[in-house]
């Protein structure tokens, strides 16, 4: 049997599907004779990209470089191989009395998919991206060479890789900094809100809060507009917690993890299941306000609480439209995408509404800027491609921007803030697409 | 703990295995060919679970100076050498590669096991974990030198496990299906019967708790060979396997 490296590939949306060569390595050496011997190639740590980032002709899959390297215990400062998951971090970090600064909403991510996305979490007001607390990496080159990346050595790539989605090279390694925490907790607060306005006076008023996250039923209409649950959090000290959970702050106890079986048939997800879901959701929280400490995993992970939840779109798979409007204008543009989505019939499962700070100059390839973000799942079908540029069209009118790493179908204005990557060897789907887009 | 073949992906997810269940060792001695990717895989479990241990290289193929290994004592072996080669088909009347595949899974790894195997003895305590292969439970015509030299492994194992057994040495006998391995990269393979490391991991860390004395990784494999080992001769001889 002669080796056979093809394989269909796809990304967490099941959306689109590829069959392409997919290799893993481990040493450096053997990486550097791939990079060589392959014309258009593109890294992939996890695939948590929901759509065509980390899909390309040659698909060089980060899964081996899985080991750490370094822990600092004393100041927090970790160093990994790329293909290293944040779960892995966690699960050293934590009882350690460390957390990661910047999280996704995911903790199965590689550390390589973390600074290639540049990814943020609830604290983006507050803490920025990951690349913030990143001291250096490792990049592979078009050349095979490897470079060492920091604000002062090599610092244009260091840059121009940061959110630069694969297409500057391979990150092998990472340095970057822990956050200290004295418990694996988190203080709680979570407030309903019955409309648009309430939604927004709330992240107002939390702006000196560290996690800010409001879920919204994205297909109420009318003066219901943008009903939705804000969540506030705060890393709880240990004099805080309650007594059963303060003898040993840094441990939690160990959960079940039920795993999605299939993928669910079509039906499942129609347009009334997910108006029961959120209505349950919103139901669920029957005060106007609660105030608890829950594990940190319940506070960041939800989702992961169920393994291959994709599933549940079923075989046609579903993508994940997130955007960012500027601060000034968030309200109104985002009324207007609710009232498109609920007019749409296409209803989102998930809808997160997320507040952004600063964009850093510096990281001009980051996705964020100061304003608004929602992140919305839809089912891939027939009529997708015309509600996306519907919507797609309301971004480009407020001066929004589409975040790359769940892109797989937006129209290329409102990707193309990325700069730098211009790479014959370093090529994904998703950029062969938007530059032909262009043209 | 002494691992043999410290590169093999499931040696080193057992490791990590039986760390995160709490299992403690003073040294981790980690026999390799391959220092660079070994001296990677002892970093990683110092920083992750401040764990000690010393890497040292190993080539089957040449010369073995067993002073070198006159210290080093512990009450668990794990072996995991292993050695496909070529096919039958592409490497059968090849002999350097039939007797690299002998050597390396069998007539050379055996001296360095037995070197092991009697401090154990001498120390009246210990598991010898080998991993073997089903490859061995009955010769196929498309890896039979591979398939033969597991076999001698498996009796090999057995035996040893006997005359250990009124010395308080258990021996268990791991024998994988397919996995998901460097070894295995690019084939294709049926999902359904093929491991990952990290099962496999957990499989062999339970049988290893449960001193079982064989045990298939996926206990889908022990059907699938009880057939095929009891599938008659005058058949078994003309099918494409
Ligand atoms: C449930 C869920 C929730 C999420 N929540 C958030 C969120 O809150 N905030 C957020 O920012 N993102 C979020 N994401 C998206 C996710 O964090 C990013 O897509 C992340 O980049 C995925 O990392 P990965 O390791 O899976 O990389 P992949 O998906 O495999 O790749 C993503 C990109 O990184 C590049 N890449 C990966 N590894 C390397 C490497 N070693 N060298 C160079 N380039 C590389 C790829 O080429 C690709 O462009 C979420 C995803 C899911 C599934």
């Amino acid at each position: 049997m002669k080796p056979n490296f093809t394989q269909k590939v796809t990304n967490w949306g099941n959306y689109p599907v590829v069959e392409k060569e997919m290799r893993s390595e481990d040493s450096f050496k053997k990486i550097k004779d791939f990079v060589l011997n392959h014309n258009e190639i593109i890294a992939r740590g996890n695939g948590r990209c929901y759509g065509d980032a980390s899909l390309g002709e040659s698909i060089f899959s980060t899964k081996k470089l899985n080991k750490f390297i370094s822990f600092d215990r004393l100041n927090g400062v970790i160093e990994c191989e790329s293909g290293v998951l944040l779960s892995d971090v966690l699960e050293i970090a934590v009882p350690q009395g460390y957390f990661l600064y910047v999280t996704p909403g995911t903790k199965f991510i590689s550390v390589g998919g973390a600074i290639a996305s540049d990814v943020h979490g609830k604290n983006h007001h507050a803490e920025g991206c990951f690349s913030e607390y990143v001291i250096e990496f490792k990049l592979m080159t078009e050349s095979g060479d490897i470079i060492t990346c920091s604000r002062e050595e090599n610092s244009d790539k260091f840059w121009s890789t940061i959110g630069g989605m694969g297409l500057t090279g391979i990150i092998l390694t990472a340095k970057f900094k822990l956050k200290n925490i004295e418990s694996a907790y988190i203080r709680q607060e979570s407030i309903k809100a019955e409309n648009l306005d309430e939604i927004f006076k709330l992240f107002d008023e939390s702006e000196s809060w560290t996690y800010t996250v409001a879920w919204i039923d994205c297909l109420q209409k009318g003066k219901d507009i943008g009903r939705s649950i804000l969540m506030r959090g705060e890393h709880a000290f240990q004099h805080e917690l309650p007594q059963n959970l303060g003898k040993t702050p840094l441990r939690l106890k160990k959960k079940l993890q039920p795993t999605v079986p299939f993928y669910f048939p079509g039906f499942v997800l129609n347009a009334l299941t997910v108006k029961l879901f959120n209505w349950l959701y919103y139901k669920k929280q029957s005060k106007k306000e609660v105030k608890n400490f829950i594990d940190y995993e319940t506070f960041f992970y939800p989702l992961d609480a169920v393994n291959e939840w994709n599933k549940i779109y079923g075989k046609s798979g579903f993508i994940q439209y997130q955007m960012v409007i500027p601060k000034e204008a968030g309200k109104e543009g985002m009324k207007k995408i609710l009232e498109t989505i609920a007019k749409s019939g296409n209803g989102s499962f998930l809808a997160v509404l997320k507040l952004f700070g600063k964009h850093n100059p510096d990281a001009y390839n980051s996705f964020p800027m100061e304003g608004y973000t929602l992140a919305l799942d839809f089912k891939v079908n027939s009529k997708l491609k015309k509600l996306v540029d519907q919507l797609d069209g309301i971004v480009q009118e407020f001066g929004g921007r589409i975040y790359l790493t769940k892109d797989s179908m937006s129209r290329s204005s409102l990707t193309n803030y990325l700069k730098n990557i211009r790479s014959s060897k370093f090529v994904s789907l998703q950029h062969k697409r938007i530059i032909n887009n262009n043209s | 703990m002494i691992v043999l073949g410290s590169t093999s992906e499931v040696a080193q997810a057992f490791v990590e295995k039986a760390l995160q269940e709490g299992e403690k060792f003073e040294k981790i001695y980690l026999f390799t060919s391959n220092k660079e990717t070994t001296e990677r895989f002892a970093r990683h479990i110092d920083v992750k679970f401040l764990q000690q241990s010393e890497v040292i290289e190993l080539d089957l193929t040449k010369e073995i100076d067993y002073n070198r290994f006159d210290t080093i004592n512990s009450n668990v072996l794990f072996c995991a050498v292993g050695y496909l080669g070529e096919g039958t088909e592409e490497g059968l009347y090849d002999n350097k590669n039939t007797q690299r595949i002998i050597d390396i899974n069998y007539s050379k790894l055996v001296p360095v096991m037995n070197y092991f195997a009697h401090k154990f003895e001498n120390r009246r305590s210990g598991t010898i974990i080998g991993l073997s292969s089903v490859a061995g439970d009955r010769g196929r015509q498309s890896n039979f030198i591979y398939g033969s030299a597991k076999a001698a492994f498996t009796a090999y194992l057995s035996g040893l496990r006997n005359y250990l057994f009124d010395k308080k040495v258990h021996v268990l006998t791991i024998k994988p299906g397919f996995m998901a391995t460097k070894m295995t990269e690019g084939l294709p393979l049926n999902p359904k019967l093929t491991a990952s490391p990290r099962q496999a991991a957990a499989c062999i860390y339970k049988a290893f708790k449960k001193q079982n004395n064989v045990a298939y990784v996926l206990p889908v494999w022990s059907i699938i060979m009880l057939i095929i080992r009891n599938i008659p001769e005058f058949i078994f001889k003309k099918l494409k396997l």
